[in-house]
């Protein structure tokens, strides 16, 4: 368990600073570009929380997202901003606390496909309920300018990333680090795992829920099929293992990869994005397991030692 | 005093009674040997008190409390740890972090990383894996592993050790070495150690009280010298033929 190296504190700063200054230099082409590299940084962090430390792959943050998107969306113009994006927050944390009770009892594949079928079946509601209400779509009035929602975005992707590097380093981390190598090993070993997972769920979903509400603000516009599209949940997914998913800078170099791809994509070949993004995360995963920070770091420690593998399933 | 109590303890599994009525008492500092043929219900036994199955019937009292349907980790927390016959390593952690992890925990006072690396260190070098501190977990060979399970379990500080086939699988001289620092680790720790072994002459040199199963039954409880007279023993392991 590395302690804080002075050399990579040094580049968490330096790449902090270079984001706060960004809104004194860039136009509002470049400020959106730094808004969604933030945005997908504050979430893939998050989804490190729980499906990074724990192995319990997620594929259903959209819903998080989502959720926080349409609780700021209910309240806008009715709760004041300080109040409803945090409101959004604990929306999206109580959600995940009411369904990872159940959810978390299944493993592997099933946890995936659970994730990502409750993450559907939230969209479904949001869209009946709004039917119901006669909203084909909301349009938002007055919504804050591009750079107060940059301000915002920057300290939550500063949080998430505290996050991460703080619980990587402490008795909880190494809890659910535990739980990711070999969960019955580490009940025995006094673990407690059921309040464990639920509470990386939680806090995994927090973020995520003040990252939807931000950004429904920016397209000031809401639309269910859009705050709750799935690729927002593939997406973190494939930063995360790109990056490596098993300490802080791995989801900000998978971010950072992937917001300049799409990018350079979008005018071209928008279409082409998805098809990259599928094929990055198969060679990936069988290629770099352990991402781009995990082959990194092996390099500059050498190969001989600490082993980042990424755990195999291994037999119940 | 009495540490450990099981009443009428029972569970089937299916039509299979895998433990049937079994009862046992065991005082605090004792080592006591648990012996049986496969499938007799030893591992079992194990889950029962360590909290990995509920058992059907029947109670089982630790230091005075009914401890049966609890979670595993809320068992361990109140002093009973065990080791897995198939060794369970965190892999892709180094054999220190796999201490860590039961200073950390268990009924652990570890609050902080700092305090269970110097008390994981400390317990590698009991149990003779110190020079393998900061290897990953599975390029430790079987003996070491086996080690492992039991440098994790001693780091949750227990006071009732459950080592489910520590032995299986080793050399004689690994043997020898393995009994020699149960009985130390039982003396240095004030441990309380049930032990299933199919080392035979192992047990019987560990164990001053044996207890034999044998299809789920409760069949001989005794010394090593008892346990080896007893006519319904040499039944079960020479005798007739298992229907």
């Amino acid at each position: 368990m590395t302690g804080p190296r002075a050399s990579s504190l040094a580049i968490y700063f330096a790449a902090a600073a270079a984001m706060a200054l960004l809104p004194f230099l860039a136009g509002t082409y470049y400020l959106g570009v730094g808004l969604a590299l933030l945005s997908w940084i504050a979430l893939a962090q998050s989804w490190v929380l729980l499906s990074g430390m724990t192995g319990y792959i997620s594929l259903g943050h959209a819903m998080f997202y989502g959720l926080g998107g349409y609780l700021t969306v209910l309240t806008w113009q009715q709760w004041p901003l300080w109040i409803s994006l945090p409101a959004a927050g604990f929306a999206a944390a109580v959600a995940a606390l009411l369904l990872g009770w159940p959810v978390l009892r299944v493993r592997g594949p099933y946890f995936v496909i659970l994730t990502y079928g409750l993450a559907e079946l939230m969209k479904f509601v949001v869209i009946d309920i709004e039917a119901k209400l006669g909203k084909f779509g909301r349009l938002l009035m007055g919504a804050p300018s591009l750079e107060t929602l940059y301000w915002i975005m920057l300290a939550l992707a500063l949080v998430a990333t505290l996050a991460t590097y703080l619980v990587r380093r402490s008795r909880f981390g190494a809890g659910l680090r535990a739980i990711r190598e070999n969960e019955e090993a580490a009940e025995t070993l006094g673990v407690p795992v059921v309040r464990f997972k639920l509470f990386a769920f939680a806090a995994s979903a927090f973020i995520p829920g003040i990252v939807g509400g931000t950004m429904a603000l920016r397209t000031a516009y809401f639309e269910p099929f859009q705050a709750f599209n799935p690729v927002v949940s593939f997406t973190i997914v494939v930063m995360a293992m790109i990056g490596g998913s098993d300490d802080a800078p791995g989801p900000i170099l998978g971010a950072l990869l992937l917001v300049v791809l799409q990018e350079l994509l979008w005018v071209n070949a928008p279409e082409l994005y998805l098809i990259i993004l599928g094929l990055a995360l198969i060679g990936f995963v069988l290629f770099v397991p352990d991402g781009l920070h995990g082959r990194l770091s092996r390099k500059r420690h050498g190969s001989d030692g600490r082993s980042r593998e990424r755990p195999r399933e291994h037999p119940a | 005093m009495t540490l450990l109590v099981l009443e009428h303890v029972g569970i089937r599994f299916g039509g299979l009674k895998a433990l049937d009525d079994v009862s046992l008492l065991v005082a605090a500092g004792e080592i006591v040997g648990i012996m049986g043929a496969n499938g007799a219900g030893k591992t079992t036994l194990f889950s029962l008190i360590a909290g990995h199955q509920k058992p059907g019937s029947g109670r089982i009292l630790f230091d005075g409390r009914n401890i049966a349907g609890l979670r595993p980790d809320a068992i361990n927390r109140r002093g009973i740890a065990r080791t897995f016959q198939i060794v369970r390593p965190f892999r892709s952690m180094t054999v220190r972090e796999n201490v860590m992890i039961g200073a950390l925990f268990g009924t652990g006072t570890d609050e902080t990383l700092a305090a269970a690396q110097i008390d994981a260190t400390r317990i590698l070098e009991e149990v003779g894996l110190a020079a393998e501190a900061d290897l990953p977990a599975g390029a430790l060979t079987l003996a070491g592993q086996k080690r492992l399970e039991i440098a994790r379990a001693l780091a949750t500080r227990p006071r009732l050790l459950l080592l489910d086939e520590v032995m299986a699988g080793l050399t004689p001289t690994e043997v020898a070495a393995a009994r020699d620092m149960i009985r130390r680790l039982h003396k240095d720790h004030a441990l309380t150690i049930l032990i299933i072994e199919h080392v035979m002459t192992a047990l019987m040199e560990l164990g001053r009280r044996i207890v034999v199963l044998h299809h789920g039954l409760k069949i001989a409880e005794g010394t090593p010298d008892e346990i080896a007279a007893s006519p319904l023993v040499q039944e079960a392991y020479l005798g007739q033929p298992a229907a």
